[in-house]
C-alpha cells in the first residue's frame, strides 16, 4: 500500500537530515507504530505519506514515496485526500467548521461529491464512530475524546485506504484513549484500513500494532515486529522493562502474555513493602471549594489538605475539574465559595516577587511563560527577577538536561527541553509549593524519567509539596505519594497512590495489571520486593 | 434546539428596515425598532461567539451618537431657538465664513444632533443584530462559489480570532503567575504571534490535506432551503419598511 524507497529528508536552513535512506513497505490492513524520541522526525515521516512534507513545509526530499501506486512527488496533498486521511496532533486546530456534521462533510464538499452520496456517508461515519448523538453539537463544546473521534471521522469519510494519526491519545484520559484505540483496531480488522500512527505512550498502543518503525536518535531506523524492536530498544513501555528486570526469556506486548510468563513469580509469598510514613505538616488547605463556569459546576464543595514534602497527583477524566482545582490553588480566579490558603496566605492576593517565592506554577502550555529569543536570555531574566547570581538558572537547567544549548531559540527546543527550561525558571525563585498542569504531554520515556527525578528531588530535598494534574498513570505510579481522584467536580477518591490506582482497573498501571493481586505499581517495586525475599 | 432561519433572511430584513428607518427619519420609531430587535436577539441567542456582536454594535452606536452630539453642539451652522447655555465663541479667520465653533447652544440644535445620532446608531444596531444571529460559517455556505477563496480566508479569520482572545488571556494570566505584574507588549505579543502563526499554518495544512482547492466546483451538504418562515419574516420587514417609506 505504501512504499518508501531510499527516502532522505532535509529541511531548509538545517544541517541535519531528518530521515536518511529509509526504505520500507506497508501492506494493506496493517497497523504500524512509529516510535522515537521527541524531535526524531516522527511527525515528518507521517506527513511525508500524503505529501504535506515537503509540499507544505519546504525541504529537500530524495528517494520516492508511493501510496497505492501514486508517487507523492507528482501530486498535491489534496489530490490524495480520497486515499490518505490524516489526523493531526491537536485535532481542534485542524477543524474548519463549527458543527460536527458539517465538519464531517467538509472534504466531500471540497471534492464536489454528490449530495445524496454525502448524506449516506456522513450517516455511516456517525454510526461507525458512535457520533450520532453529537451530530448537531458545536465542536468547541465536545470533550477531548469526542473531538478526536470527530477528527478521525472527518478523515474516514472520504473512505481512505490509509489513515495516518499523530499522537492520537496524548491529550486523552485513559478511558477516552481506550475508546479511540479500539475504534482504530476495528477499522483495521473490519475494513482493512491501513493505519499508521506515532505515539509516545507505548503502553497504550503496543498491544494493537503489527509492526514498529523505530527512529533512533542517531538517525538510523529499524523496522520489525513489536517483539523484535522492543527487545533492543531504549524506549520501552513498563511491561517490557518488567520482563527485562525479571530476566524473562520472552518479552510480551500485552498484559495477558506477560501474566502467563510471570505466573511462578506471582504465586510466591513476599514480605510487604514498607509503607510510606504519614505526613502531618499541612501546607495547603482547600476548604469547601465550589466553582461554576456559566451553568456548569466545575467544583462541588471540595475539601483537601496537602502536606509538606508530598507529591500529589490529581487525576480524573477530561473535564472532571482538575485544572479548575489547580487554578483555585494557584489563585488564578476567586472561587464562588470556599477558601484556599497556601502556607497561611490567600493565593489571590499574591503578586510579583512574593508570588514567585510562594507558588511555582507550570501551566498546561509551558511556552506561555517564554518570550525571550534564546535560552540564555530566559535564564538571565529569571536570575534578574530573583536577584540570583548570573548563571544560577542556567546551572539548574543543566542539572536537569545537560545537553541543552544556551543559544537555541526556545521555540526550537524539543518538548522535553522546553519543559525543563520552564521548570528551571519556576524553580529559580525557590517557590514554597510547586504546581504543574499536565506536564508530560508529548514527552518520551527518557524525558519523563528525568522530569520525575527533578520533581522528586525538589519535594524531598526542600520538604515542600508538589501538586500535578495528569492523565499519565505510569508517571503517577513512579513519582507520586498520594492520588486525588476527581469526577464531575467531586473528590471520589483520596488516598495513597497504591490504594487509589489499584482500585480502578482503567487507571491501573501496566505493572500492576500484570502483577495483580500483588500490590506492586512499578518495576522498581517488583525488583525491591523480590530482592528482599531472596 | 432552535430552528435556524436561512442565513440571508435576517440580513435582507435588516437592510429593508434600515431603508425604512432612514426614509421615515423619526427617532422615536427608530428607538422602538432597536428595542424590538434587542428583544429578538435576546430570545434567539444560542451562546455562540458571534452573539456578542449585537452588544458590541450597541456600544459602537452609542459612541458614535455621543461624538455626533458633541460635534453637533460645538461646530456648525447656528439654529435659532431656545438658548440652553452659551459656550465661548472661538474666533476663526475671515476665510472660513459661515462656520462657527462654540457660541449659543439651542435646544433645537441639541435635538437635531441627537436625532441624527439615533438614526445612525439604529442602522448599526440592525446590522449588529443580523450578524449576531447568523453564523458566519452558514453565511459563507450560501455565498456564491466564485467568492469561495475569500470565504476560506474568512474561515481562518473567524476561527482564529476568538481563539486569539482566549490565548492572549491565557498567556497574560500565565505570566502574572510567573510574577510579572505588568507584562509588556513584547512578552505577550511574542508567544501570541508564534501560536497564531503556527495555528494558521496547521489549519491551512489540514484544509490542504482534506482536498480543499482540488475541485473547482463544490457540492453542498444539506443546503439550507428558503422556507415559508423566511418568506413571512422578509414580507413583514418589507411591509414595515414600505409603511415607513411612504409616510
Amino acid at each position: 500500500m505504501i512504499t518508501f524507497s531510499n527516502v532522505s529528508l532535509i529541511y531548509p536552513h538545517s544541517t541535519k537530515t531528518v530521515l536518511e535512506d529509509l526504505s520500507f513497505q506497508i501492506e494493506e490492513g496493517e497497523m504500524v507504530l512509529i516510535m522515537g524520541e521527541t524531535g526524531s522526525g516522527k511527525s515528518s515521516l507521517l506527513r511525508l505519506i500524503n505529501g504535506l512534507v515537503p509540499h507544505h513545509t519546504g525541504g529537500i526530499l530524495a528517494g520516492d514515496i508511493e501510496v497505492d501506486g501514486i508517487s507523492t512527488r507528482t501530486v498535491k496533498p489534496g489530490a490524495l485526500a480520497h486515499l490518505v486521511g490524516i489526523v493531526g496532533q491537536n485535532p481542534i486546530q485542524g477543524f474548519v467548521t463549527d458543527i460536527v456534521e458539517e465538519e464531517l462533510a467538509f472534504s466531500m464538499e471540497a471534492l464536489n461529491v454528490a449530495p445524496d452520496v454525502m448524506r449516506k456517508r456522513v450517516e455511516e461515519i456517525l454510526d461507525l464512530l458512535s457520533l450520532n448523538s453529537l451530530r448537531n453539537r458545536s465542536i468547541a463544546t465536545l470533550s477531548g475524546g469526542e473531538q478526536q473521534r470527530v477528527a478521525i471521522g472527518a478523515a474516514l469519510v472520504m473512505q481512505p485506504k490509509v489513515l495516518v494519526l499523530d499522537e492520537p491519545t496524548s491529550a486523552l484520559d485513559p478511558i477516552a484513549a481506550e475508546e479511540v484505540l479500539s475504534i482504530l483496531h476495528r477499522l483495521v480488522h473490519d475494513l482493512s484500513v491501513t493505519v499508521i500512527l506515532a505515539e509516545h505512550r507505548l503502553e497504550r498502543v503496543i498491544q494493537f500494532v503489527d509492526r514498529i518503525i523505530y527512529i533512533e536518535g542517531n538517525g538510523e531506523t529499524s523496522i520489525g515486529s513489536a517483539d523484535e524492536i522492543l527487545k533492543n530498544s531504549d524506549l520501552v513501555p513498563p511491561i517490557v522493562k518488567l520482563a527485562r528486570a525479571l530476566n524473562l526469556s520472552e518479552i510480551g506486548t500485552s498484559v495477558r502474555e506477560v501474566r502467563r510468563h510471570t505466573e511462578a513469580i506471582r504465586s510466591r509469598d513476599y514480605k510487604e513493602l514498607k509503607n510510606l510514613e504519614k505526613r502531618e505538616s499541612p501546607a495547603i488547605f482547600v476548604n469547601q471549594l465550589s466553582h461554576t463556569y456559566g451553568d456548569k459546576k466545575a467544583l462541588n464543595n471540595v475539601s483537601a489538605t496537602f502536606h509538606q514534602g508530598e507529591i500529589v497527583a490529581i487525576m480524573g477524566r477530561n473535564g472532571a475539574g482538575k485544572s479548575t482545582l489547580l487554578h483555585s490553588i494557584v489563585g488564578l480566579h476567586s472561587p464562588d465559595s470556599g477558601k484556599v490558603t497556601v502556607n497561611g496566605q490567600d493565593p489571590i492576593r499574591l503578586t510579583g516577587a512574593v508570588r514567585r517565592r510562594s507558588i511555582g506554577y507550570v501551566p498546561q502550555e509551558p511556552s506561555d511563560l517564554l518570550f525571550a529569543s534564546s535560552v540564555h536570555d530566559e535564564c538571565n531574566q529569571a536570575d534578574r527577577d530573583n536577584q540570583l547570581a548570573e548563571g544560577s538558572t542556567a546551572a539548574l537547567l543543566h542539572r536537569i538536561v545537560p545537553a541543552i544549548s544556551l543559544h537555541a531559540h526556545p521555540n526550537d527546543l524539543s518538548e522535553g527541553q522546553r519543559l525543563a527550561l520552564v521548570l528551571s525558571i519556576v524553580l529559580a525563585a525557590n517557590p514554597e509549593v510547586l504546581i504543574l498542569d499536565e506536564p508530560t504531554r508529548g514527552l518520551d520515556y527518557r524525558a519523563k524519567a528525568i522530569f520525575g527525578v527533578a520533581l522528586k528531588e525538589y519535594a524531598s530535598h526542600f520538604n515542600r509539596p508538589v501538586l500535578l494534574a495528569t492523565h499519565d498513570v505510569e508517571l503517577v505510579a513512579e513519582i507520586s505519594d498520594r492520588v486525588l481522584f476527581l469526577a464531575e467536580g467531586d473528590i471520589v477518591a483520596d488516598g495513597t497512590t497504591l490504594d487509589v490506582l489499584l482500585s480502578s482497573p482503567a487507571f491501573a498501571p501496566q505493572v500492576a495489571k500484570v502483577m495483580a493481586p500483588k500490590p506492586w505499581l512499578t518495576v522498581s517495586d517488583v525488583v525491591e520486593a523480590l530482592g528482599e525475599s531472596s | 434546539m432552535k430552528k435556524s432561519l436561512h442565513p440571508l433572511t435576517l440580513w435582507v430584513s435588516a437592510i429593508l428596515l434600515a431603508i425604512g428607518v432612514v426614509a421615515l427619519d423619526n427617532a422615536l420609531v427608530a428607538l422602538a425598532i432597536v428595542g424590538a430587535v434587542a428583544i429578538l436577539v435576546y430570545i434567539r441567542r444560542d451562546g455562540s461567539p458571534w452573539n456578542r456582536s449585537f452588544s458590541l454594535s450597541l456600544r459602537i452606536g452609542a459612541t458614535i451618537m455621543a461624538i455626533r452630539t458633541i460635534v453637533g453642539i460645538l461646530i456648525g451652522v447656528p439654529i435659532p431657538g431656545t438658548v440652553l447655555f452659551r459656550i465661548p465663541l472661538l474666533d476663526l479667520p475671515s476665510w472660513m465664513p459661515g462656520i462657527r465653533v462654540g457660541g449659543a447652544v439651542t435646544l433645537e440644535r441639541l435635538t437635531s444632533s441627537l436625532h441624527e445620532g439615533v438614526i445612525i446608531a439604529t442602522m448599526i444596531a440592525l446590522f449588529g443584530a443580523a450578524t449576531s444571529l447568523t453564523s458566519p460559517h452558514k453565511l459563507l455556505r450560501v455565498t456564491p462559489s466564485f467568492m469561495y477563496e475569500i470565504g476560506v480566508t474568512l474561515v481562518i479569520a473567524t476561527s482564529l480570532f476568538p481563539q486569539l482572545a482566549t490565548s492572549a488571556r491565557r498567556i497574560r494570566t500565565a505570566q502574572k503567575l510567573r510574577g510579572i505584574e505588568n507584562a509588556g507588549l513584547r512578552s505577550i505579543a511574542i508567544p501570541l504571534l508564534e501560536e497564531s502563526l503556527s495555528r494558521s499554518l496547521q489549519l491551512a495544512a489540514a484544509m490542504d490535506a482534506r482536498g480543499y482547492g482540488i475541485s473547482r466546483k463544490r457540492s453542498r451538504y444539506r443546503p439550507q432551503p428558503w422556507l415559508m418562515r423566511d418568506n413571512t419574516i422578509v414580507f413583514f420587514a418589507l411591509a414595515l419598511s414600505l409603511v415607513m417609506v411612504t409616510r
